[in-house]
């Protein structure tokens, strides 16, 4: 037992990995701003023990925030059969992008693999539109 | 019944043996390829082309001219994308952007930029993949997950398909190899053969790869259990004809291609090994080859009379925070989706001409969209493979909407 | 799906060995392995008194949407065109070598087993499959190649 759970949103810090999904490939060449798009995009999957510290069931919107930006996206479970405490995965999107970090000590490569954001409930808030 | 093939240009593996089933110039069917390839090409639809100002439409000559405007009076215009523009756009692309002192790059300057950079310049060994696929034994997908970015690339040319030195392919003769952070569905297939690491771990996978692979005891802070990074070392060693396939996993997490030069050199010394980028769209390998000879580099280049230079800052990344440039020309890309939101905010502070085949992020917050045929479907030309084999294609169905190479034609002489 | 306990209480268990097999049990291993059908037994074809039973027996061997006789579904909501299950096939390799075997398009589909049409793929021509027929073995090429689990044998 922790004092995270005793907070009124219990919040955990998580390291994002982003990768790619075909069928996000597929729904943004069919309609970039449809609903098919955004199921599949404005997701993060997280490890199970996580969600349960989080008090979150799956489905349910959560808050993603750093320094750089703060989104609400859907939680779902990674479904990895290794446990991965402190890690979760983004599909790559605009959304996932919203937390990418703007330094880039003059190389031109903004820091898109190294995110690391706080996760709280959404309690029921609705997932970020598209429009900067 | 005569084959009539197409050729696809949905992703960096530019399949060409595409059959599709068409009426009036709409695409109903599609034979072989993937969903991305099938959405691809059936993203062609009727309609008249759209040409927007102030999202306001308008005809096509005052779209031109405000196009054309706006890169006259801007000091130092950007021009970005090409990625997915035929070859002969892209090099109509750097003739203007010479005429105009531009700032020409594209995504390539955050992606796998250096890679091409090295091989177009020779310094890592490389093949094609209609080599990979008639030779090769060991099989590297390190920091890629081609089944979700280039779905045929296992089963056409990698991994699964029969070559002409390797007869009973994958099951006998083939071993696949995936190097990760993430149990990809690339990583499901290799199985035993999938190497799990952490997030930053890859330069130290490396150095304790080279040290396997030289007889020493292989270590890493995070303690991979030697023996396996020994046992990846004695198939790696063993191979006739190795390919390791790299993906953005592996360069963005290197601090410098250093590490990557130094194990191919030793895999070369104890064994045969070649490198191919996974470029993720179809002609951004073009782009890079047409810029480097026109000017001896691959991308992030500033023109200024006639001259380029070229540098980090000259990037769109590095342009756009330093705010050195002041409108932009965006050519089938969308930077507002692909780029970090901090930096992509910073477009919205210049005027921007998109031209794409649909409307995208960044054409909602463009002062004009024009919108063009799709190249490959709509539009015909040549592009660059992943692995550098050119590939000409016909368009699958005809339509109304301009070409690429029309629309900047036409900006140049409104210049 | 069923096993051959929950067929067997289905039949008429009377051994009359009409169908060919010695007893109503043979007949329900028999129709597991898909090598007869409910047809084949004239008592519960025919007589109304196994009617309930009959129907019962013949919706479980279907073929459901896209399963076929030898049990295959592809999953088309899973599935996204890669093409491993169309080159590790081994009958494709052998009818087609130089089209799906070598990974290219087919030259030609009348003897493929699999192909991908639209980007999902399709299961044809079941008589070539080796799960398929009298020297049926438990050929998986294509359920291990498959990254995501498409494709399934029930």
């Amino acid at each position: 037992m922790d004092f995270g759970s005793f907070l009124a949103a219990p919040e955990i810090k998580v390291k994002v990995i982003t990768y790619r999904d075909i069928f996000q490939d597929k729904a943004i060449l069919e309609n970039r701003f449809g609903e098919e798009y955004k199921d599949l995009s404005a997701v993060i999957k997280l490890d199970h023990a996580d969600l349960k510290q989080l008090d979150v069931k799956k489905g349910e919107t959560v808050i993603l925030k750093n320094s750089f930006g703060r989104v609400v996206v859907k939680a779902e479970e990674s479904g990895y059969e290794t446990p991965h405490k402190g890690i979760a995965y983004m599909p790559k999107s605009p959304w996932s992008n919203m937390l990418v970090s703007d330094e880039t000590g003059g190389t031109g490569v903004p820091k898109f693999k190294d995110i690391s954001v706080t996760v709280t409930s959404a309690k029921g808030e609705k997932v970020t539109e598209l429009m900067l | 019944m005569e084959k009539n093939y197409h050729v696809c240009t949905g992703c960096g593996l530019l399949c060409d043996d595409i059959e599709v089933e068409s009426e009036d110039n709409i695409v109903n069917k599609v034979y072989t390829a993937c969903r991305v390839g099938v959405a691809h090409m059936k993203e062609a639809r009727r309609g008249e082309a759209d040409f927007l100002v102030d999202n306001k439409p308008v005809d096509e000559a005052t779209a031109i001219r405000e196009a054309a405007s706006i890169l006259k009076n801007a000091r130092n215009p950007l021009i970005f994308g090409l990625g997915t523009s035929t070859s002969e756009t892209q090099k109509i692309a750097i003739e203007l952007a010479k005429k105009i002192n531009a700032t020409l790059d594209d995504t390539s300057s955050f992606c796998l930029g250096p890679l091409a950079e090295a091989l177009i310049q020779d310094k890592l060994k490389t093949c094609t993949l209609d080599d990979v696929r008639n030779k090769a034994d060991a099989i590297i997908y390190w920091g890629t997950d081609p089944s979700d970015s280039h779905p045929r690339h296992l089963s056409k040319h990698s991994y699964f398909p029969r070559g002409s030195e390797k007869q009973r392919g994958w099951e006998e003769e083939r071993t696949a190899i995936a190097i990760d952070v993430r149990k990809s569905h690339t990583a499901k297939i290799c199985g035993n053969y999938f190497f799990q690491i952490p997030p930053k771990g890859d330069a130290e996978f490396i150095d304790a790869l080279i040290a396997g692979l030289s007889g020493k005891l292989p270590k890493t802070s995070y303690n991979y259990p030697p023996k396996k990074i020994l046992e990846l070392a004695n198939i790696l060693k063993g191979a006739k004809f190795g390919v390791i396939f790299v993906g953005r996993g592996l360069i963005y997490s290197l601090e410098n291609l250093e590490p990557l030069f130094k194990l191919m050199k030793i895999l070369n010394e104890k064994a045969n090994f070649h490198l191919i980028p996974m470029v993720s769209s179809y002609n951004t390998m073009g782009f890079n080859e047409n810029l480097f000879a026109e000017t001896g580099y691959v991308n992030s280049v500033k023109f200024e009379n006639g001259t380029a230079k070229h540098g980090p800052e000259y990037s769109v990344v590095e342009s756009l925070k330093a705010k050195s440039v002041d409108a932009a020309l965006i050519i089938g890309s969308d930077p507002l989706l692909i780029l970090p939101g901090s930096i992509a905010k910073k477009m919205l502070e210049i005027p921007v001409i998109s031209m794409d085949h649909c409307e995208t992020l960044t054409s909602k917050h463009s002062k004009v969209y024009i919108n063009t045929a799709i190249s490959g479907v709509e539009a015909g030309g040549s592009a660059i493979r992943m692995d550098g084999v050119k590939v000409s294609f016909e368009p699958v169905i005809e339509t109304n909407h301009p070409s690429e190479e029309v629309i900047l034609k036409k900006i140049m002489e409104a210049l | 799906m069923t096993n051959v306990m929950e067929l067997y209480q289905m039949l008429p268990k009377t051994n009359c060995k009409k169908c060919g097999k010695t007893s109503c049990m043979a007949f329900a291993v028999a129709l597991m392995a898909h090598e007869l059908t409910p047809e084949d037994c004239p008592p519960l074809k025919d007589e109304t008194k196994y009617r309930e039973s009959y129907e019962k027996i013949s919706e479980l061997f279907k073929p459901s949407e896209g399963a076929t006789e030898t049990g295959l579904i592809v999953h088309e909501d899973l599935c996204f065109g890669c093409g491993n299950c169309v080159v590790a096939c081994p009958p494709n390799v052998a009818n087609d070598p130089y089209g799906v075997g070598s990974g290219n398009a087919p030259t030609n589909t009348n003897k493929l087993v699999l192909a991908v049409e639209n980007g999902v793929v399709k299961a044809q021509n079941l008589e070539e499959c080796r799960r398929f027929g009298k020297n049926k073995i438990l050929c998986n090429g294509c359920i291990v190649t498959c990254p995501v689990e498409a494709i399934e044998f029930v």
